[in-house]
This record gives structure tokens, sequence and C-alpha cells, in this order.
């Protein structure tokens, strides 16, 4: 729809610029406007880098410096901002800890099942928004939105009760069906904006064919959203990955996830074993940094999508 | 249509489809096709987040234990309960930690925006870094911070007595005075990112020839933001801060590993209550009470949310 409006468009700015171009070529005045860039500006610029990016990095920094510091430095006042011996002790200690490796396990099933499980669930769903039309669809629409906004803490008081009644307590089903849920608003939304570029006659075409409903769906539709559909899944993994709450209330130790895994570990203990407990937040930290790297592309768009725009 | 013509065999077999399914008893119609397909999100929406809001809600009115069953109604008690309790001091604590968390990240991540939009030297790669604190687990950053403001060993003790700012170390996470504030850095630690990201893909849309035109007129740095840059940014500063006050307010994580919502309470928010009420103190009508009263405040608040991106949605 966008390219047809933009083929009348697209040979004019070469013919428009090039008479213009004597007086004001555009080159010169990007020029202009990185003059204005005068001393005061650079310097605030550097200034509001050094104050606003020390506060991001340096955290970051004691977290790698804390994790290759020998235990005995660990406790020393004041701290060396410099480990005088790094060692990878604190992930050596991690490696055979045969207790992580469970909530390890743990975190790795849930997240996977819950991506998987997101995908199809919001790509019928956002399948359904972009290419019908029927009463309620935007009203219910929003509800999806909203749904992301109802406290968690709340929903919780109830459905420690429902899963307990249907003796799920404990269990990978019912983190993996809250987590689900967690996604929709996000997901679904997103996968919809994705639908919504793939052309109506796309479809029309492959039912005049003769394809069912389903098979468009699945042949034609998904594997041109693939990049979404992608996007989708590793967003629904990090959601299952970092979550907190929900784990630590409706699993017990055997099914627990890595986060509040390492609550009950390391937190509360007389003296907690900083360099592991840092060496242990850093391989936690990993899979969604390189989740965020591939996902990178779609990333501004997904966050905004159904905020900004659909 | 051409396809069908060529391909022979194909369209032998989509004709014996579609016989196959014209002698089916009943096709779907558009609409039932439609909805069949929202079903399973439905049903996960309607299971988990609106059956037990609104049973969480009705437990509101009965007396009622996590661990024994039965219960009994009690009209208006439990609300009346907290609103002579805990209720004014929540409301303040989760209010200073709701702004604090959405005001100090947007100033953050607003000037960090505004510097890495300028062409300084390696704008692009400390942009990248600075997603750093955002991508890192909630836990995680908990954890980080808890070591940070470490009363005995902490590197916050050891920098403010280098600096001169503190004569001796403090427990940060154990006076009920500085607590929440500490709280508050660390939150601000994870949003500051996403705020400056949005904000920065916001700068980007601002047309540069405005501000050519502005300069060349005579319109410093100064002058320029306020009448440019700010109103084009409008509705991604709403949008930003609207976002970011609705997720702090009911935000949980970071305060329960931190501070557990103590000490002695002045870190506890209504998230951090409600939870307490039901699963240390196993009161699931009070809990129900605390989050009535919290769900009504931000219900107003979602539904701002939802009126302004409709407006931004035309489909």
């Amino acid at each position: 729809m966008s390219a047809t409006t933009q083929l009348p468009a697209a040979p004019t700015p070469p013919s428009a610029s090039s008479p213009a171009e004597a007086p004001r070529p555009p080159q010169r005045l990007r020029r202009g406007a990185l003059r204005s860039e005068r001393p005061g500006v650079r310097f605030a610029a550097w200034a509001t880098v050094v104050v606003c990016g020390g506060f991001g990095l340096l955290p970051v920094y004691w977290l790698l410096a804390t994790s290759l510091t020998p235990r005995d430095q660990v406790f020393a006042y004041p701290p060396k901002f410099f480990p005088s011996a790094p060692t990878l002790d604190a992930f050596a200690a991690l490696a055979s800890n045969d207790q992580l490796f469970g909530y390890l396990r743990n975190s790795v099933i849930v997240s996977v099942i819950t991506a998987v499980l997101s995908v199809l669930v919001s790509a019928y769903m956002g399948y359904s928004f972009s290419k019908f039309r029927y009463r309620g669809r935007r009203s219910l629409m929003y509800l999806v939105l909203a749904s992301q906004m109802f406290p968690q803490a709340l929903l919780l008081v109830t459905l420690y009760s429902v899963f307990s009644a249907y003796n799920l307590l404990n269990t990978y089903t019912a983190l993996v069906l809250s987590f689900t849920t967690f996604t929709l608003p996000l997901c679904v939304w997103m996968l919809k904006g994705f639908f919504d570029t793939i052309p109506d006659e796309l479809v029309e075409a492959a039912r005049v064919d003769g394809a069912s409903r389903l098979r468009i769906i699945h042949s034609i539709v998904l594997p041109l959203a693939a990049p979404g559909l992608i996007a989708a899944g590793l967003f629904a993994f990090v959601r299952g990955w970092n979550d907190f709450v929900f784990a630590l209330t409706l699993a017990g130790p055997e099914k627990q996830t890595l986060p509040p895994g390492l609550v009950n570990t390391f937190i509360g203990e007389a003296s907690t074993a900083w360099p592991e407990l840092m060496a242990a937040s850093l391989v936690v930290s990993l899979p969604v940094a390189i989740a965020f790297i591939a996902l990178q592309k779609y990333l501004v768009g997904g966050l905004t999508a159904g905020a900004v725009k659909g | 249509m051409t396809h069908r013509d060529v391909d022979m065999t194909s369209s032998q077999t989509h004709t014996l489809e579609h016989r196959k399914s014209q002698t089916t008893p009943r096709r779907l119609s558009d609409g039932q096709f439609a909805v069949l397909l929202l079903l399973p999100g439905v049903a996960l929406l309607a299971g988990v987040v609106l059956y037990p809001l609104i049973a969480a809600l009705v437990t509101a009115f009965f007396e009622q234990s996590l661990v024994l069953p039965g219960r009994t109604f009690v009209g208006l008690q439990n609300l009346v309960d907290v609103l002579q309790g805990d209720f004014l001091r929540l409301l303040r604590q989760t209010l200073v930690f709701t702004l604090g968390t959405t005001l100090l990240p947007f100033v953050i991540g607003f000037a960090l925006a505004l510097a890495l939009n300028t062409k300084i030297r390696g704008a692009k790669v400390l942009r990248g870094l600075m997603l750093i604190p955002w991508l890192v687990p909630g836990v995680v950053v908990s954890f980080l911070w808890m070591w940070i403001f470490n009363a005995n060993y902490g590197v916050m003790n050891a920098l403010l007595q280098s600096v001169g700012l503190i004569d001796d170390p403090q427990a940060w996470l154990a006076q009920p005075g500085t607590a929440m504030g500490a709280v508050i850095l660390a939150k601000t630690w994870q949003s500051f990112p996403w705020m400056m990201v949005m904000l920065l893909a916001g700068l980007q849309t601002v047309p540069v020839e405005l501000h050519e035109a502005a300069e060349m007129d005579g319109a410093g740095t100064v002058r320029r933001f306020f009448a440019i840059t700010l109103p084009h940014l409008k509705g991604i500063v709403g949008l930003v801060l609207l976002l970011e006050f609705i997720w702090n307010f009911q935000h949980f994580d970071i305060i329960y590993v931190l501070t557990g919502g103590g000490p002695a309470g002045a870190t506890q928010t209504f998230a951090t209550a409600v939870y307490e009420t039901a699963f240390q103190g196993y009161d699931l009508g009070k809990a129900g009470a605390l989050g009535l009263l919290w769900m009504v405040l931000l219900m107003a608040l979602v539904v701002v949310y939802v009126r302004f991106s409709e407006k931004g949605e035309e489909r």
C-alpha cells in the first residue's frame, strides 16, 4: 500500500534537488549543523556521557571485577577497585554446584516451552486481529494490551489457589501457562503488526486457488512473518527466563528457575559468597544478552508496538 | 489462475480438496474461524489474568486464609481495616518509589539521548553499552546493588568516603532514612536505558531542516531545544512517562529482593504489601482489600494509557 504511493514520488526528488543544488547543496547544510555543535554543546554532551555513562557502566564493571576477585579479597574494606589476582575460582565453584544446574535446567525447559507456546498462541490471535473484521475486535485488542497492566502480585493471590486446586503447584505447567499469558500483549500486537504488512491480495489469491484457511496461515502467512515469529519467540523466552515472582511462588525448589533459585542459594546466608553470586549473575544474564543481539532489529519497533502505533 | 492452467496435477488436488470440504457437515464462516483462532489466547487470558483478578478482588469482602479452607463474608470490614491501617503510608511510599523511578530514569535517559544524538565520537558504541543495565534480569540488578550498598564491604561507602561525602560507612539498605533512596537508585539503573532508547528513536524523527532554519534565524541550542525538539517529542515523552509510571506503580522484584519491603516497612509498596499479606501473613481477605484499592488507582492510569495509544492506532 505504501509502495504504490511512493512510486510516483520516488522519481521526483532527484529532479527536484538538482536545480535546487546551486542555492543550497544538502551536504553543506549538514556540515552547518555539525558546526553548530559549539564547544559548549560538545562539552555538555561529553560531561553528560561521562556522568550518566559512569552511572550506567561502573556497576557493570563492578559486577565483572567482583566475579573475578578471590574470595578472601572480597571481604576487605576499602574494596580493591582492581582485583590484584583475578581468578576464575567463582565460576569453577558454580560449575560444581549440582543444585544450580537443576535451576538452570528448569529455566531452560520452562523458557523454551514458553517461547514455542507463546508464538503459536499469539500468531493465531494476531492473525485473527489482523485479517478478519468482527464485532468486539478492537475492544478485545485493547483488553489484551491492558492485561499487562494488571498487577501480578495481586493475580498471584488467587492464581496460587487455582493452580493448587488443579494440583499444578510445583509443576512446569503452572509456570509455562503463566509466562505465556504475560507475553501475549506484546507478542500479539507485534505479530499483528507483521501480519498487517502482508498484503490481503496474497491471502485472497491463495484462497482462490483453493487453499484452506488454516493452510494459508501455516504455509503462506507464517513463513512470510518468520522474522516476527523469531522476535516474538525470543521475547517470550526472555520473559520466562527473567521472571522472579511467579517461579518463587508457584514452584518449589525442584521446579524453581534460576532467579528465585539464586536468591534461595545465596541471599540470607551469614556471609554471602559475593564472587560466586556475581559470577552466577553474569551467567544468568548471558542468554538475555544473546537474545537481545539477535532481536535488536525488531526491538524498538516491538517495544513501541501498540503503544505509539499498531 | 495461470498457475492452475499450467499445473494440472495441483489443480486436480485442489478440486478434490474442495469437494471434500464441501461434503463435511459444517463449514465455518470467516467470523467463526476468526473466533476459533482467538480461543487459545482468550482462554489463557481468562484463566490466568481475568478470573484470578476478579476472584482476588472478591476476596476483599471475605475473611479467608491461604492455608485453611472456607471463608466468611465480612462486608467492608477488610477495606475499613486497611484504610484505617497501612493504606496512607503505603500510598505515600508507592508514590515516592514510582515518581522517583519514573523521573530519575527520564532525566538520565533524556540527557544521554540528547548527548548521544550529537556527533560525538563513539556515540554508537556507547548507545549499545548503555543498554547493558536494561538487559540484566531484575534479580541480578538486585544482587549487584545489594553488593554495592553492602554496609561492611560495599563500594558505595568506599566511594563516598573517599570524596568526603560521608564520614562513616552507612548500612544503606537497613536504615529507614536511606533504604527507599537506595532502592530507587537500583531501579533507576535498570530503567534509564529503555527511556534512552525510546527518546533517541523520538529524536531521530525531529526534522533537521527545522533546526537548520532556526539556527539561521539565530536561535541558540537551548532555545531550539525548547522551541523545536521538545514539542516534537511531546508524544513519546508522554508515552514513556506514562508507561514507566504504570510499570513502577506495580514493581515488585527489585524491592522484594533488595529489602523485602523493610527496614520496618520503609520500602513497602502496594506490590510487596499485597504479596506479603497473602503469602507470609496468609490473610487473603486483607490482601484482596489492599489489592482492590490498588487496582482502582491503577485502572485510572490504564484508562489514560489506552486512550493515549488509541490516538495513534487507526485500524
